[in-house]
């Protein structure tokens, strides 16, 4: 789910850098540093503005210049129980992994209906009910967040197509 | 068992009784059906007796269900044994009981009032109250009341004081006596009060005597154990030896005798019979008899099968007496049960499954995967029930592996010993039974190990898949049975979710906040009781996961300590998606645990997944799986294998700067995405570079980790990392401004590594006087250098001394002036003096490094050389010519092709340049081509001079100088300027003459191969046909970006940094400065390359 999340972090700016234009920079490095980055268990996928920059602060030791920006950024939390789209990456006789944007999930061949099987004599290997859902990579599928596991810098959702109106989106 | 435990159950239900004291007073209003005293004193004395002391024990054991029913049968019981009772005991055993009763007797005078009968009937009715109170226990007791009652009414007349007395709450209730009792209670007191007090006292000790009696057994919970135990007055118990397995057959036979004869005249003396066999049991073999003699047994026995009293009969001690009766539960094997084997020795320890207990109980038939050989030497070895094989218990030497059984394998090796129906897949081999492949046996249950069995997984696995059909049969019922055996194993610890799946509060849910030795708190989460905490034993509980759980496995599992998500639960089972292998696993839900912590997993002491290690000295391997105690290595030549950690010699650190050259030799880095040019077409990210090898990670398998090797050279370039790609985005906020960098006290010397010189130091011979330290102010002549020192001979005094080159200012021999000997070339003047004293030296010496390095870089190469073939000609024309046609001196050529490359480097990197202009010229001044000086001459002066001002100046020059160059900077006089500064943050990515600084820089790396070569090429011709590739080659990238600054003066692409370097420098034309910024140089590298 997508969310408008007020942030704040500190920046901070090698002394070289001050100067007239100081808060374009911090504001530059901001976008740099945390555009698209996965803090804990969301993703912060844009930054919409800036506003607060802090007066910069030195650090005793080193000389540079730290900053309180406060931001509003677009962020994107996955959920447990949530569902969402993805992209059928590899298919094993496991399961399947795909991608949900930045998110990485991995459906399991128990978390599929019966019927779907693992097809390994196809090219590509698929998971296919040998009717109208073939599911391989590349294929869009719609999917059911049954878990999550966030570390540093990454989040790993398994999730599950057995349900009404998850699957393949195609078929 | 036959009548002992029933006799012990009669006794506990004389204890249960005396928890209701209703009883006693009950027995009073029956009239005693002619029990005579025997019955009572032999009560008491069995309360005396052992089997009384087991009785707590029993009843805990057994719960209320068993007690009860074993009471009603213990009813009947009584009757006989009061037909058997012993009289001549009778009397001294009563007089026991009332001497220990006398100590008790205090507690009972709250029950004074109530009692009332006279000692006369006391006896008399003893036999009658038992029956009552234990009735009060029955669920037969209404109809006995009834009963009771129609007697009770019959005998109200005379009995009435007893019934009245009658404190049992059913009688409270019943209105129609409420008069009488009052009456009865006046009257009593009266009566009390009229007895003498010898004759009161003497009442109250015989009647609460009684009491007391059974006031012990009441208290019998606190109260010592040892006044329970049997003495010397109490019957003896003999052991009997009798047929081993036959013990409770000769029990039974010895209870219907009992039966047959009771009442009449030889009815059996004796007063319990039991037996503790059993196939675990050392009392097996015996049964136990009590009597009062010897000879009672005997005549009990006789003729009893398989029993034998005429052999030797034991007298149990009295101290044993109730050992014979502990109780310990015998665990029972069902069918499916799985056990593990202790014999035969060759299958010690092995898993085998329960398929039927023969009926004595003593030998189970079991299947267990037979370890055979098919051996056709050693018979004996291959039949391990066999007696050879017993007979040698610790059975040396290794033993086959244990593998289902193989008709085929077994007609082969041994025919002889085959046979066996094909159909149902049974067969005799050697003796042996074999059903679809396992061995089936008939083993004595004391050869079995029955407890604390803790079949793994993959132990069961084995026998589920062993059904001819394949498809899993595992009994999971008798799997959990045998599991939950060891239970002890299980530690639930606070904050498990724990689900109840037996007994009463089944299906409850919580979360386990306390656990205390076998009892666990839980805090209910779910459902009605949800928020309370209730206590539950930890014998019915089970550990409770949901999917997408994050799980740790723990316990004995081999999969013990991968951390994963749980995506599927049945009943016990769990599996779980492992976090570092994505490989799915089953394990038990009794070994995991939630995971709070990530990764768990993944390193082994110092080393961790993914980490390079180096093998050998010829070796080096990735880790792509860490176990327990060892890991598992993909080496460089792409093959796995297992690994201890003191096998590794050590961990390779990552070197996030390593760089190769992929197949179109640009170059990759560490986290680059490449693909494998030709094979499987893998792709994935660089996680090492290991010489010519690179480590790739694929997140498209999962062998290996999703870790594969290759060679450099077999891979080409997908996406550099974000770095490279994303410079344009602006400049490192984090690092010191790239703009600055050659302002900064050492920036200019310290970026523009001193070059090296060729031949011998200009120094020596040198007139030079002393800056510093202690010889400072005097004069010498130079004797001897190396690179940072020189030996200087003093005019003053007769001494050499060493000083440090930088201190040393160089004099001329006659006029005493400072001199730049580096720069001798005819112009006197102070160059290196201003900014840089010794950089001046040391550039001059040293240029022909840079130059070299600066060449070096392929990038540029390959590109500049495409790119600027004009102007690397021109110039390299210009400045070379000369120098070569001079052909003076062997160093010159170097020199010459160095001032050119340096310069190509250094007009790029503006620093560069001034370097560059400043050498050349020295050298070619020898050469003393007129454009070589202008160009020396123009470059270095001002560059040196102030570096804000070397753009203007420096670029005049060059403009007027070579006509190329000017043709070049001529569009944007400034431009030239800025080129240098221009370059200054490109160097970082390409350029050779900061590569020094710039560790990463390729430049350095790759400078090793060509330019070497193409330097020390000896034969003029040969550098001259170097000359211009390299000086192409280094300057374009360069040049580029200098063209590029200059023909597109693009001010937005500037307008980042340009207003700093604007600031910074003070330049004249920020435009220029604009150019310089790194975004144009970057872009227009990029833009090149594709």
């Amino acid at each position: 789910m997508f969310f408008l999340h007020n942030l704040e972090r500190r920046v901070t700016l090698h002394p070289s850098y001050f100067g007239r234009n100081m808060h374009e920079l911090v504001t530059t490095k901001l976008v740099k540093d945390v555009e698209g980055t996965c803090a804990g268990d969301y993703y912060i996928i844009a930054i919409m503005d800036t506003f607060d920059v802090s007066e910069g602060r030195i650090l005793p030791g080193s000389g540079l210049a730290e900053f309180t920006v406060g931001y509003r950024a677009v962020v994107w939390r996955p959920f447990k129980g949530e569902v969402i789209d993805a992209i059928t990456q590899t298919v094993n006789p496991h399961g399947f992994f795909a991608q949900a944007g930045p998110l990485r999930l991995f459906v399991s061949s128990h978390l599929m209906p019966d019927e779907i099987q693992y097809d390994a004599s196809a090219t590509p290997a698929q998971f296919t009910n040998n009717a109208d859902i073939v599911i391989e990579q590349g294929t869009h599928v719609r999917v059911k967040i049954i878990g999550l596991r966030t570390e540093v810098g990454e989040m790993w959702a398994i999730g599950s197509i057995n349900g009404d109106f998850l699957g393949c989106l195609q078929g | 068992m036959a009548s002992a435990p029933f006799q012990f159950a009669g006794d506990s239900e004389s204890e249960d009784d005396n928890f209701n004291p209703a009883p006693a007073d009950l027995s009073d209003e029956e009239d005693a059906e002619d029990q005579d005293d025997d019955s009572a004193g032999k009560k008491h004395r069995r309360g005396s007796s052992p089997a009384a002391d087991n009785d707590p024990d029993e009843d805990d054991g057994d719960g209320d269900e068993p007690v009860r029913t074993s009471k009603k049968r213990a009813r009947e019981d009584d009757d006989e044994e009061e037909n058997a009772a012993d009289e001549d005991d009778e009397g001294a055993e009563g007089d026991g009981d009332e001497d220990e009763e006398e100590l008790e007797e205090d507690d009972d005078e709250e029950e004074e009032d109530e009692d009332e009968e006279d000692e006369d009937v006391q006896h008399r009715h003893r036999r009658k109250r038992r029956k009552d109170h234990r009735a009060a226990f029955f669920d037969i007791e209404a109809e006995v009341e009834d009963e009771d009652e129609g007697e009770d009414d019959e005998r109200d007349g005379e009995e009435i004081e007893d019934f009245i007395e009658n404190a049992h709450p059913d009688d409270l209730a019943e209105p129609l006596h409420d008069d009488t009792r009052h009456r009865e209670l006046d009257r009593r007191r009266e009566i009390e009060a009229s007895m003498d007090a010898e004759k009161q006292a003497e009442i109250l000790k015989e009647r609460y005597g009684k009491r007391a009696h059974a006031r012990g057994y009441n208290d019998m919970a606190v109260v010592p154990k040892r006044l329970l135990l049997p003495s010397v007055d109490d019957p003896g118990i003999w052991a009997v030896r009798c047929k081993e397995g036959k013990e409770r057959d000769v029990i039974f036979s010895i209870m219907r005798r009992v039966e047959e004869r009771a009442g009449t005249k030889d009815e059996l003396a004796i007063t319990a019979a039991f037996e503790r066999g059993g196939p675990n049991s050392v009392m097996k073999g015996y049964i136990y008899v009590e009597a009062r003699r010897q000879n009672d047994v005997l005549l009990a026995l006789d003729g009893v099968l398989d029993v034998y009293p005429r052999s030797k009969m034991i007298l149990v001690e009295i101290k044993d007496m109730p050992d014979l009766l502990r109780v310990t539960k015998t665990p029972t094997l069902e069918p499916g049960a799985w056990v593990r084997l202790k014999r035969p020795a060759k299958h010690a320890g092995d898993l085998a499954q329960v398929l039927d207990v023969t009926e004595n109980g003593l030998e189970a038939r079991v299947r267990f995967i037979p370890r055979l050989d098919y051996g056709d030497k050693s018979d004996s070895f291959s039949m391990g029930a066999s007696p050879a094989q017993r007979r040698r218990p610790g059975m040396p030497g290794p033993r086959p592996p244990q593998r289902l059984f193989s008709e085929i394998e077994a007609r082969k090796k041994n025919p002889r010993f085959l046979s066996g129906n094909p159909q149902t897949n049974t067969w005799t081999f050697m003796g042996e039974e074999f059903e679809n492949g396992f061995q089936v046996k008939d083993i004595k249950i004391q050869h079995l190990e029955v407890k604390d069995v803790n079949p793994t997984l993959e132990e069961v696995t084995k026998f589920a898949s062993g059904s001819e059909d394949g498809t899993e049969n595992l009994d999971l019922k008798a799997l959990a049975a045998s599991l939950k055996d060891s239970n002890n194993s299980v530690a639930y610890v606070a904050g498990d979710v724990i689900e109840v799946y037996e007994g009463e509060q089944r299906g409850v849910v919580g979360r386990a906040v306390n656990v205390q030795g076998d009892i666990v708190t839980l805090k209910v989460t779910e459902g009605d009781l949800a928020g309370q905490t209730i206590e539950v034993p930890n014998k019915g509980l089970r550990k409770r996961f949901r999917t997408g759980d994050h799980v740790k496995v723990i316990g004995g599992s081999r999969f013990r300590d991968e951390v994963g998500m749980v995506v599927k639960i049945v009943d016990d089972r769990v599996t779980l998606l492992t976090d570092q292998t994505n490989t799915e696993i089953t394990v038990f839900s009794k070994d995991l645990r939630e995971a709070s912590d990530i990764g768990g997993q993944g390193s082994l002491g110092q080393y961790s997944l993914l980490d390079l290690v180096q093998l050998d000295p010829t070796t080096v391997g990735c880790i792509v799986k860490v176990d327990r105690e060892s890991m598992v290595v993909l080496d460089q030549n792409g093959d796995t294998k297992q690994v201890m950690p003191s096998q590794i010699a050590n961990k390779l650190p990552k070197r996030k700067l390593a760089v190769a050259a992929d197949r179109n030799g640009s170059e990759i880095r560490v986290d680059d995405v490449v693909r494998e040019y030709g094979g499987q077409q893998r792709q994935g990210k660089i996680i090492h570079i290991h010489r010519s090898f690179v480590f790739l990670h694929s997140n498209a398998t999962t062998e290996n980790a999703g870790v594969f090797v290759t060679r450099a050279g077999n891979v080409t370039t997908i996406a550099a990392k974000g770095g490279r790609t994303t410079s344009n985005a602006g400049p490192d906020l984090s690092t010191m401004n790239p703009a600055l960098k050659r302002m900064g006290p050492n920036g200019p010397a310290g970026p523009m590594q001193p070059p090296k010189s060729f031949g011998r130091d200009r120094a020596l011979g040198q007139t030079v006087s002393i800056r510093k330290g202690g010889y400072k102010g005097l004069m010498g002549i130079v004797k001897d250098t190396t690179d940072t020192h020189a030996r200087v001979e003093l005019h003053g005094k007769n001494k050499i001394v060493t000083v440090l080159k930088v201190d040393l200012v160089f004099k001329d021999k006659i006029t005493g002036k400072t001199i730049d000997i580096y720069n001798r070339g005819g112009r006197g003047g102070g160059m290196g003096g201003p900014g840089y004293p010794g950089g001046g030296d040391r550039t001059g010496s040293r240029t022909p490094m840079g130059a070299g390095s600066g060449e070096r870089t392929p990038a540029w190469g390959s590109k500049t050389a495409a790119r600027t073939p004009a102007w690397g000609r021109a110039e390299g024309s210009g400045s070379r010519t000369p120098a070569w046609g001079d052909g003076s001196r062997t160093v010159n050529p170097y020199d010459g092709s160095r001032t050119a490359y340096g310069d190509g480097n250094r007009t790029a990197y503006g620093g560069a340049t001034s370097y560059g202009g400043s050498r050349t010229p020295a050298w070619s001044s020898s050469a003393k081509t007129p454009a070589h000086d202008g160009f020396g001459h123009g470059s270095k002066t001002p560059a040196w001079g102030v570096g804000a001002s070397s753009g203007p100046s420096s670029t005049d020059p060059w403009g007027s100088k070579t006509p190329a160059y000017g043709g070049i900077s001529a569009p944007t006089p400034g431009a030239s300027g800025p080129d240098g500064w221009g370059y200054t943050p490109g160097p970082s990515g390409s350029s050779s003459s900061h590569a020094p600084y710039d560790a990463p820089t390729p430049g350095a790396a790759l400078s090793a191969p060509t330019p070497g070569a193409a330097l020390s090429a000896p034969t003029p011709g040969a550098l001259s046909a170097p000359t211009p590739a390299a000086i192409s080659a280094p300057t374009p990238g360069a040049w580029q970006g200098g063209w590029g600054a200059d023909a597109a003066p693009t001010p937005a692409v500037g307008a980042p940094t340009p207003a700093a370097s604007g600031g910074y420098y003070g330049a004249p034309t920020p435009a220029a400065f604009a150019a310089e910024t790194p975004a144009a140089s970057g872009d227009i590298r990029y833009a090149d390359d594709d």
